[in-house]
């Protein structure tokens, strides 16, 4: 057999297996989402029940809102600081800008337990800002807002900046300039930046788990309180959730991106 | 009667400093209303920088810029009455055609029915009614470039500011281009600072030049003044001159210098206005103005200061088609005489090592300094 045939055939049989090991465990979940039994964890028939009783639990709905309002809002806000970083690590020349500009991915790199550790205590410690809403919602602008310079930034790389020479020589100031010709030309990544926020800080459970305090449960840490209880099939439903939340918001920010190329 | 035009724009003394770097160095010129003036120049001389120290998109180091008597120093952009056309033409990629030239005018709350007026006006102008409704990405480039201009022309501006609109177009499209601007320019009236690199576009585009190099403004003239009489090789070099010859004026006859060649022999060319004797360096005679007589009688009696002739040898024929290039090696001399003949006047009848009587009315050669 030629080898350069055989050669592509193993690569091709790693990346199945590859994805098999992906895609798998998540399509079990969402099946059994579905299923009759009572532990959730086998096949027996088709129901909806589950969503019934997700839908009527009220430790679920609790800490679906909490963790609804803190995405949102972080969507929001991470998105605007976001965008305004990116434009200042972009335009501005000053001391520093290199390593202010790499240290900006920090959040991101950095092993989530040791960023929610060091959150709690300079929450607790330095700042004092009570545990629960403000400290999840700060934590969650933290290590989001780097997704958004992040995107952004690269947006800018592709941008022409002559539309704002343009803009400013046909008699708009630069405020003018922005929001008449910038803003709608970033637009499409500053949406991208957004659909892709809101899973991060929906799904997140590490950083949040630190930095909660007591009584603030959002839906990622209600599973992980649940799994004491062993398996059960409203921990599919919401896995279930949190799948189709991901590839949405992953679907939706592929979707502004194309559309910027397009441009 | 004709009245002298007024003054557009007036430049003293500009200088502009990059990093050390000087970019612009001590430029002096005026504009004239309604005139189509050029800055011509090979890449780097300073005259795109020049423009853009004009549209206020860069400040001045020293000097003043003045449009229509004000000193617009520093003004910002949005407060100089001039527009720009871009290289880049820069187009609002999220607005249709009818908004981006319409942007100027929003911008300065001209009232909705005014600026429907207005701008189908310049759509008109520049050819592009039926389009307004298209987005940039759906135009082609000759199209973009129209709309570019509208958008700039549409405000009214005392000049209009063009940064080598037409370096991204292909031959044809471009030759095309400058009928329309001509064209446009007329119509309208409105003052233009055109910036290129190229000697054809300058020459059949411009009502005068300034030609720049390395910051500095070296010669400033009508079209025929800087084809016809460079002031110095750099200038006879730039504008495409291939017979330039090096020598020193050793007196003076009337209107003309007699020039001692490097090569050896000497000439005479006609002495240049504000010239001495001392500055001349050389002198250019430009291939369309050469005869070529393969025939070598009679040429013996003539007046050096009516006409120069020299007896030489054809080096080499280059065929082009429409006409071949001629290098002709002179005798008891260093120079190469580069001409051309056209098909017709070729017949056959010059070949490579044949002996010719190369002339030219001395009146036609042209002295430069350095």
């Amino acid at each position: 057999m030629n080898w350069e045939k055989m050669v592509t055939k193993l690569l091709n049989t790693v990346i199945g297996i590859f994805y098999i090991f992906l895609w798998t465990p998540l399509i079990i979940v969402i099946v059994f989402s579905f299923s009759t039994h009572k532990y959730g964890s086998k096949w027996e028939g088709f129901t909806t029940k589950w969503y019934g009783k997700l839908i009527a639990n009220e430790a679920v709905q609790d800490a679906l809102i909490r963790s609804l309002i803190i995405a949102v809002i972080t969507m929001i806000a991470a998105t605007i600081i976001g965008t305004i970083t990116a434009y200042g690590l972009y335009k501005f020349q000053f001391k520093g800008k290199p390593f202010l500009r790499t240290s900006i991915l920090l959040p991101l790199v950095f092993p989530s337990v040791i960023t929610g550790a060091a959150l709690l205590v300079f929450f607790t410690r330095i700042l004092h800002i009570p545990l629960g809403y403000p400290s999840i919602i700060i934590a969650h602008i933290v290590f989001c807002s780097p997704l958004a310079v992040f995107i952004i930034l690269g947006r800018m790389q592709r941008m022409d900046w002559t539309l704002e020479e343009a803009s400013m020589d046909l008699g708009a100031t630069r405020f003018k300039t922005f929001k008449r010709v910038t803003l709608p030309v970033l637009l499409p990544g500053i949406m991208a930046s957004a659909m892709l926020i809101f899973p991060w800080s929906f799904d997140d459970f590490v950083i949040t788990y630190f930095v909660a305090g007591v009584g603030s449960t959002t839906l990622p840490i209600y599973v992980y309180s649940q799994l004491r209880f062993g398996t059960s099939p409203i921990l599919n439903t919401i896995a279930t959730l949190f799948v189709v939340v991901t590839i949405i918001g992953f679907f939706a920010s592929h979707f502004f991106q194309k559309l910027d190329i397009r441009k | 009667m004709m009245s002298t035009p007024k003054t557009c724009m007036e430049i003293k003394n500009i200088t502009k400093r990059f990093q050390g770097v000087v970019a612009v160095n001590d430029v002096s010129l005026e504009i004239k209303e309604g005139e189509i003036f050029s800055f011509l120049g090979p890449s780097g001389c300073g005259k795109t920088t020049l423009l853009r120290l004009v549209a206020g998109l860069e400040i001045i180091d020293q000097g003043d810029i003045l449009i229509h008597e004000e000193i617009v120093n520093n003004l910002p952009p949005y407060k100089r009455d001039c527009s720009t056309v871009f290289q880049q033409l820069a187009l609002f990629p999220h607005m249709k055609v009818f908004d981006n030239i319409a942007y100027g005018l929003v911008e300065r709350k001209v009232s909705k029915d005014e600026i429907k007026e207005r701008v189908f006006e310049k759509i008109e102008l520049v050819n592009l009614s039926g389009l307004e409704d298209r987005y940039p990405h759906q135009l082609s480039g000759g199209q973009k470039q129209r709309v570019a201009l509208a958008r700039s022309l549409v405000l009214e501006p005392a000049i209009l500011l063009l940064d080598e609109p037409l370096a991204a177009l292909d031959r044809k499209l471009r030759k095309e281009m400058q009928v329309e601007l001509k064209r446009i320019q007329r119509e309208v009236g409105t003052t233009f600072l055109n910036v290129t690199h190229d000697q054809k576009e300058a020459l059949s585009l411009s009502d005068r030049i300034a030609i720049m190099s390395a910051g500095k403004l070296i010669q400033i003239g009508t079209p025929t003044e800087i084809y016809e009489k460079p002031k110095t090789r750099f200038v006879a070099s730039f504008m495409g001159a291939s017979n330039i010859f090096h020598g020193k004026a050793i007196s003076q006859k009337g209107e003309m210098f007699e020039l001692k060649m490097e090569g050896g022999g000497t000439i005479y060319v006609p002495a240049p206005e504000d010239s001495e004797m001392n500055d001349i360096s050389g002198f250019t005679i430009h291939p369309e103005m050469i005869e070529i007589t393969p025939d070598l009688t009679g040429i013996e009696s003539n007046d050096p200061l009516e006409e120069t002739v020299f007896l030489g040898t054809v080096k080499e024929v280059f065929y082009q088609g429409d006409y071949s290039e001629l290098s002709i090696t002179l005798d008891n001399s260093d120079m190469v005489i580069s001409t051309f003949l056209t098909r017709k006047e070729m017949l056959d009848s010059v070949v490579e090592n044949q002996k010719v009587a190369v002339s030219w009315k001395s009146s036609f050669s042209n002295a430069f300094s350095d």
